[in-house]
């Protein structure tokens, strides 16, 4: 099997393989592809040993200000020769005509060359032609930089260069670093036409794409949804703002309860209910409370409206409207909780609550029905301590394993409505109720021990968890 | 829940030398009570709120003898008449904290950890059946220091005594403004001139209820009676309040000596117990458990209650401190709880109806999967969020805002009429990870109303370089027909508005019907949220458009 190759790197093997010893614009030129994809393509086949880098320094070499000035007008002493092939001519005169132009020069070079010769008499020195000048290998080569910039090594009289440029502004040297690239014998033997070179590298590293998906929090909602369905319990929707009649009242909580202050509930500033519910029902609530509890219980109270603290207000407000003989339903969704946000609470989360209602409802079905819902979840370890909730008696809490952290976690609760909520309502049934909140589970599934994750909408963790 | 911390070596004695720590620690549990950690001996115990008599190692002592076998039934109240001790009522309480009620306790030792557990006792027996002092409210003092009779009476505020802990006088005045204690419960007395007092036969005060007693009667070491006091706005509840005072200090050795209370409508208590009559029928229509009524009684005796069967039923004797216990459902809890939790089997009965799920689930589920389909990622955020992000960043109009009271944190004050904005700041907070960034959300959203309107909305946001409006336009067709079956006609036609781009909006119409908003988030926004690429969002309400 061949060898595979970006098509980056065939390009650039290929143009090799025609013409070794290129530099990387060079590449780019022949191959139609930018710089960047062939310093990128060098570095891929440098690492696979195909390719050699040489990096090499060239000079180059144009000619300067006194320089141009010789190539179009000559040098100072040819010019000096024009004005003195006619008739020899005094100092004074001659610098005179070649004020600027390098009077000193002109008469040093050409005296070296043995071009002029000088007579001295009383009315001072004379300057004239002693020989025919020819062109010197100087001019040669300005003519034939003009005003190119050219490489030192195109350059063959290097005398002739060593000369001009130990005279001030005739030549420009500038030294250029660069790279030229070439292949190795193996690279050599590269057949870029055969059959399967449009097979890729698939060794190679790609970009990261992620996965849209639904949250995870929302999948174990949804999982612990389809346990209820699937033991037999159907939904039902309450709003998340209620009354406090229904939140607490209904519930047997008496007005001047700790629970329902401020400090553990959230109040809707200004909102109340006026009919919290049905005259019947209110009479009979405000008599259990008053009877039991011993206070004077107030309709302005149960009408204030709060975030709902728990589901058990949706359960009991369709128990109350519906009294059914046989009933599996459950409420799913969020509840509040005035607390201070940690890594253990939330002021906002999710709670599921079943009730159970007909034949077969005793306390050791609702245990029978907890563990296998546990064991639907995969937890199978379990057991049941005697707990306290407010509206429920005889109540349970079940304790789960944990086996990576080592100890029993408290997961739902359970428990048989009490008489005192349940009578003044109408309901003449035992109601069996069971649940508690989802994140915990959540947590566990995902090995999150900061709740607030799941809120976070860090993408960083979504698109990876 | 409330909290007691306990030492094991001290328990031990107090239950019985028999037994082991190690039978203690699995043993409470089984009463209700949650070992919140332990460190050696030391353990730090939760126990429910209606269990007052579990706030010492005193009461739990007394419940671990009874699930243990060790002692079991009724610990009897045996209040002893002694010598003359008395405490009179004044007239002008009536309308201020008309009851008062309590005992002696004589001959018991107190050593540190006592009066630990006692002011443990004294903290929770406030906060519960007290109502933070607002009902009822307890004071120990020093029998020895006090002469009787004494007076429950009022006094002005320039009233002035050594309050506990202090070594100067003060004025009734001066306690409430200065001290913690003054601070935390003053309001309870409202601003009545009068306040409650209670002096002894020399005139010393001895207490300011429910505020705080003085230090001449100081509870210490060194104390051997005490005297317990209970003010209360209920005759009932302040005996309820002392019947567990009662009961703890009985366990731990004290004999209960009588106070007799006399003058505007107040009697001395008697605590005595009451007695439900059980229908033992519903042992097995409750609990499912074919027990015989002789387990019945025994499992109730281990509960440190009373019971004998009389035919077909059990008659069972509370006492007074179990207020919790109301009628024969609370029995019912007890048996289960004196017959043991864990030998309870659990039975699995076939269901006799078939689950479903709501409408809208069902529904919800179909557009999360189109919103998965089309590569949007799904974010969840609290319904309770800032002003800030809701209506300040995002130039929306607040006036129909909806506002919690006294929340405990600054990002959760106001409920959300809108999902956008919270997608927005998603996006600030994700703007070093790579793009495009396509979220989505569905969750109920609060309109004021008569008193609120609840709706499930739909909100997405696109966020890349070269995100736009004509991008989102197709993908909200998409969903509309594949994920809500939505064939009739819709319409977008322009508006303006703050969160959106001038020329980059529309409303989006459905039958009509305006269902909700599309467009691209104007830059200002974009520029509150420190967000430096493109972003363009839609949200529409679900609610009446594919479920009531």
């Amino acid at each position: 099997m061949s060898q595979v190759f970006h098509y980056i790197e065939k390009k650039i093997i290929e143009s090799l393989q025609k013409k070794s010893n290129q530099t990387p614009e060079q590449l780019s030129e022949y191959t139609e592809l930018s710089i960047d994809q062939i310093r990128r393509g060098i570095e891929w086949l440098r690492l696979k040993e195909l390719a050699k880098v040489s990096e090499s320094s060239k000079v180059t070499i144009s000619l300067g200000k006194n320089g141009i000035d010789a190539f179009k007008n000559g040098f100072p002493e040819r010019k000096l020769i024009e004005l003195i092939k006619d008739e020899p001519k005094s100092f004074d005169e001659v610098r005179k005509e070649l004020s600027g132009t390098g009077f000193n020069a002109a008469i040093a070079n050409a005296k070296k060359n043995g071009w002029i010769k000088i007579d001295k008499n009383d009315s001072g020195a004379k300057i004239s032609i002693k020989e025919k000048p020819i062109q010197t290998p100087e001019e040669k080569l300005i003519s034939v930089i003009g005003e190119k910039s050219i490489s030192e090594d195109q350059i063959e009289n290097k005398l002739a260069l060593k000369f001009l440029l130990q005279r001030p502004n005739y030549i420009i040297q500038s030294t250029e670093k660069s790279k030229t690239i070439s292949l190795t014998e193996k690279a050599l033997q590269i057949d870029s036409t055969a059959p399967d070179s449009g097979a890729i590298d698939v060794e190679a590293d790609v970009p990261q794409v992620f996965v849209s998906r639904t949250h995870p929090l929302k999948d174990t909602i949804d999982e612990i949804r389809e346990i209820f369905v699937k033991l037999g319990f159907s939904e039902i929707q309450g709003k998340l703002a209620q009354s406090s009649f229904w939140n607490f009242d209904a519930l047997f909580t008496p007005q001047d309860h700790p629970a329902r202050e401020l400090q553990d509930t959230f109040y809707l500033e200004n909102l109340k209910s006026e009919k919290p519910a049905n005259p019947k029902q209110i009479k009979q609530v405000s008599t259990s409370h008053s009877q039991n509890w011993r206070y004077n219980w107030q309709l302005s109270e149960s009408q204030k409206m709060v975030l709902r603290t728990h589901t058990t207000c949706v359960t009991i407000k369709y128990l109350a409207e519906n009294k059914p003989d046989e009933s599996r339903v459950f409420s799913l969704g969020r509840v509040f909780r005035n607390e201070k946000v940690s890594y253990k609470h939330l002021v906002e989360f999710n709670q599921i609550e079943g009730i159970v209602i007909g034949n077969n409802t005793t306390l050791r079905d609702l245990m029978g029905i907890q563990k296998e819902f546990y064991k639907q979840l995969g937890l199978t370890k379990i057991k049941f301590w005697p707990t306290f909730f407010p509206y429920t008696e005889p109540s349970l809490q079940t304790m789960v394993f944990n086996e990576k952290l080592g100890k029993w976690i408290e997961l739902f609760g359970m428990g048989i409505f009490r008489p005192e909520v349940t009578k003044p309502l109408g309901i003449s049934k035992p109601v069996l109720a069971w649940g508690g909140g989802i994140e915990r589970i959540a947590m566990l599934k995902y090995d999150q021990d900061d709740v607030r994750e799941f809120y976070n909408n860090n993408l960083n963790w979504l698109r990876t968890v | 829940m409330p909290v007691v911390e306990l030492n094991l070596n001290r328990i031990k004695k107090l239950v019985s030398s028999n037994v082991t720590k190690k039978k203690i620690i699995e043993t409470l549990p089984f009463l209700g009570l949650d070992i919140e950690s332990q460190d050696g001996d030391q353990i730090r115990i939760e126990y429910s709120p209606n269990r007052p008599d579990y706030s010492t190692d005193f009461g739990i002592a007394l419940g671990l003898q009874g699930l243990l076998g060790i002692k079991k039934g009724i610990q009897k109240t045996n209040i002893r008449k002694q010598g003359k001790f008395e405490i009179n009522v004044d007239s002008s309480l009536s309308k201020i904290r008309p009851f008062v009620t309590g005992i002696i306790a004589k001959n018991g030792t107190i050593d540190d950890q006592s009066i630990k557990q006692l002011m443990n006792m004294q903290e929770d027996l406030h906060f519960g059946i007290g109502r933070k002092r607002k009902k009822s409210s307890i004071g120990l003092h020093d029998f020895d220091k006090i002469s009787f009779p004494l007076t429950y009476t009022t006094a002005t505020r320039a009233h002035s005594f050594v309050p506990l802990n202090s070594e100067s006088k003060s004025t009734i005045e001066n306690i409430l403004s200065d001290t913690e204690v003054g601070k935390n419960y003053g309001s309870v007395l409202g601003d009545t001139k009068l306040v409650p007092i209670i002096v002894d036969a020399e005139g010393k005060t001895i207490s300011f209820p429910p505020i705080i007693n003085s230090a001449a009667t100081t509870v210490t070491t060194k104390t051997k009676n005490l005297l317990v006091e209970v003010t209360s706005m209920d005759k009932d509840a302040a005996e309820d309040m002392l019947s567990v005072v009662v009961a703890i200090l009985q366990m731990a050795g004290f004999e209960i000596i009588q106070l007799a209370v006399t003058g505007n409508k107040n009697s001395t208590p008697k605590l005595n117990s009451k007695t439900i009559q059980y229908d033992i029928r519903l042992t097995e229509q409750i609990l499912g458990l074919s027990i015989s009524p002789s387990t019945m009684v025994s499992s109730l005796k281990k509960c440190r209650l009373d019971a004998m069967q009389k035919g077909k039923k059990i008659q069972c004797i509370i006492p007074r401190y179990r207020f919790d216990i109301f009628g024969s459902m609370d029995i019912v809890e007890e048996i289960a709880l004196g017959y043991g939790i864990e030998n309870l089997e659990p039975k699995l009965s076939p269901s006799q109806t078939l689950g479903k799920k709501s409408l809208s689930t069902t529904k919800l589920e179909i557009i999360s999967k189109t919103a998965v389909g089309l590569g949007f990622t799904e974010a969840l955020n609290s319904s309770l969020t800032s002003k800030r992000i809701l209506y300040d960043f995002t130039n929306r109009d607040s006036s129909t805002m909806i506002s919690v009271l006294d929340s405990k944190s600054q990002e959760h004050t106001i409920l959300r009429d809108s999902i956008l904005p919270g997608l927005v700041e998603n996006l600030s907070k994700n703007i070093h990870e790579s793009y495009p960034q396509k979220l989505f959300e569905t969750g109920t959203v609060f309109l004021k109303a008569k008193p609120i309107n609840e709706t499930i909305n739909f909100a997405g946001v696109i966020a890349y370089k070269e995100s736009n409006y004509s991008e989102m336009k197709s993908i909200l067709q998409s969903i509309l027909k594949t994920g809500f079956k939505v064939d009739s006609k819709t319409k977008t036609p322009r508006n303006d508005h703050p969160i959106f781009a001038n020329g980059r909006h529309s409303d989006v119409f459905v039958d009509e019907e305006n269902i909700g908003k599309i467009g691209e988030i104007n830059s200002d926004i974009l520029d509150n949220f420190k967000i430096r690429t493109s972003v363009v969002g839609f949200e529409i309400k679900l609610s009446g458009l594919i479920f009531d």
